[in-house]
């Protein structure tokens, strides 16, 4: 209340102060030229000629004076607005600078602690190889030793079988961990993804429905056309999965102009032109704590035994060595897309122009 | 048959792949690591010698090129279970140190008996 006064105050002084002013001069003026006696007047200009002169150069004076006041003022304003702006948008580049930096801190520790995992599943990998043909002799020569048409004998199969799984566990560890150096080649993305969905109709159910919407042009990557194929087939799987049965899997592969919008969510990406792929589902989505670790190798919701935990996080290492990013969004309940960003190659010496040489 | 010298530092493997050759009717000697490897050269030739990479105290590569110089015309099939750093790599390199064969871990026994039958075979003749 008080408060709403002391503004109601500031307000009069500042708006009407200078009306009223002027206003109670004018009233004085009439009330003098009305009520003075002409004699007075006469009497003052006789004794002082110059009077009307004095008075003159008085107003001319307070009246210049004025308008510097109103010049000062507007310049003050001005400046005030200015250094406004500047500390506003200071704050904004704070705030983004910011951001920015928790963004990499992020993505740093996560590139390490898949890093780290990599590392780890590969030293793994390594000494299972090695139990598992330890097994696997065993078993072998165990075979050899007893008659082929016993329940022994075809015991031991199934423990053959069983081993055998475990070594294509293993090649799967593996791939993960390890940096193959492959031949980058120009791949033609969208044939790419075709191609993967060729591959993949015969598995997905009948009420999955896949849409794939593209851009006119031929987009064009430097990579291993296998490893790109694997994405897709990761990737479309996981959102078969996510959908339990039903459900529509969007694929949407576009350009990205240099100051597209969407580099600001991958601070890490490189200046150069990109291609962005989007697979999006209409499954069960994920919370933030899922979202977190999903590029964890060895991290699955499905039950025991029906994903191995593997599948997004060779997306993510073959994405890295193609110079690529991903980024997740979700909401549980509604669906979650995955957003990649692939580095397009441009076919600089299509027509045998080669400028550098 | 033939006369091997088997370097394996994991027990089980070794105590299996000894029994696998000694069944297709091989000598086997046995050796740890590198250094056994090494001593045991000192007094016996073997035919072909079956060896890990990654083993403690001497690795694979190392006794590879060893034996290679002081042994040329022994033949060498390398071993490795993946993993670590770059294993296909070592196998490579196992291969350009003079390695003859290299194979993956869990390697096909019946596969490393026809190559250890082909290199003693080819040697002979």
């Amino acid at each position: 209340m008080g408060r709403n006064l002391q503004t109601n105050r500031n307000h009069f002084s500042y708006v009407w102060l200078p009306y009223v002013a002027a206003l109670t001069g004018i009233i004085f003026s009439i009330l003098i030229w009305y009520h003075l006696p002409t004699k007075i007047i006469d009497t003052l200009t006789d004794s002082y000629p110059w009077i009307i002169l004095v008075l003159g150069i008085c107003v001319s004076v307070l009246t210049g004076f004025a308008i510097q006041l109103v010049q000062l003022t507007h310049e003050r304003k001005r400046s005030y607005e200015k250094i406004n702006e500047n500390f506003k948008k200071e704050i904004g580049e704070r705030i983004h600078a910011e951001e920015t930096k928790q963004k990499l801190e992020k993505a740093l520790l996560q590139g390490q602690k898949l890093q780290a995992i990599g590392t780890l599943a590969g030293g793994i990998a390594h000494d299972f190889n090695n139990i598992l043909y330890a097994i696997i002799g065993y078993a072998e020569l165990a075979r050899e030793d007893i008659p082929q048409d016993g329940l022994a004998h075809k015991n031991l199969g199934k423990v053959l079988e069983g081993c055998k799984r475990g070594q294509e566990l293993v090649a799967r560890i593996l791939m993960f961990s390890r940096r193959q150096h492959h031949d980058f080649k120009p791949v033609n993305v969208k044939e790419t993804i075709e191609g993967a969905l060729g591959l993949l109709r015969p598995t997905i159910p009948a009420s999955v429905s896949i849409q794939l919407e593209s851009v006119d042009k031929d987009i064009v990557m430097l990579g291993d056309q296998t490893q790109l194929h694997q994405i897709i087939v990761n990737l479309i799987n996981n959102a078969v999965d996510a959908m339990d049965g039903e459900g529509t899997v969007n694929i949407r592969l576009s350009d990205v102009s240099s100051s597209d919008e969407i580099f600001s969510q991958f601070p890490n990406a490189i200046q150069g032109r990109y291609c962005k792929l989007e697979v999006s589902d209409t499954g069960h989505g994920m919370d933030q704590t899922t979202m977190a670790r999903i590029f964890e190798p060895f991290f699955t919701t499905k039950e025991v035994g029906k994903g191995t935990g593997l599948g997004l996080a060779t997306v993510h290492t073959i994405l890295k060595e193609h110079q690529g990013e991903i980024l997740v969004e979700s909401q549980l309940g509604s669906g979650s897309t995955f957003t990649l960003l692939l580095p397009e190659y441009l076919m600089e010496n299509q027509n045998g122009q080669n400028t550098t040489s | 048959m033939a006369k091997i010298l088997l370097v394996e530092d994991d027990d089980l493997v070794r105590d299996m792949l000894a029994q696998v050759l000694t069944r297709a009717s091989h000598e086997v000697e046995s050796a740890t690591n590198g250094e056994e490897a090494t001593e045991i050269l000192k007094t016996s030739e073997p035919d072909v010698m079956v060896t890990d990479i990654i083993m403690p105290k001497k690795s694979g590569i190392t006794l590879i090129s060893e034996v290679k110089n002081k042994h040329p015309h022994m033949e060498i099939i390398a071993i490795s279970g993946g993993g670590r750093l770059d294993p296909t790599g070592y196998l490579d390199l196992s291969e350009s140190l003079g390695a003859t064969v290299s194979f993956e871990k869990p390697v096909d026994n019946a596969t490393l008996l026809m190559a250890i039958d082909l290199l003693v075979y080819g040697n002979k003749h």
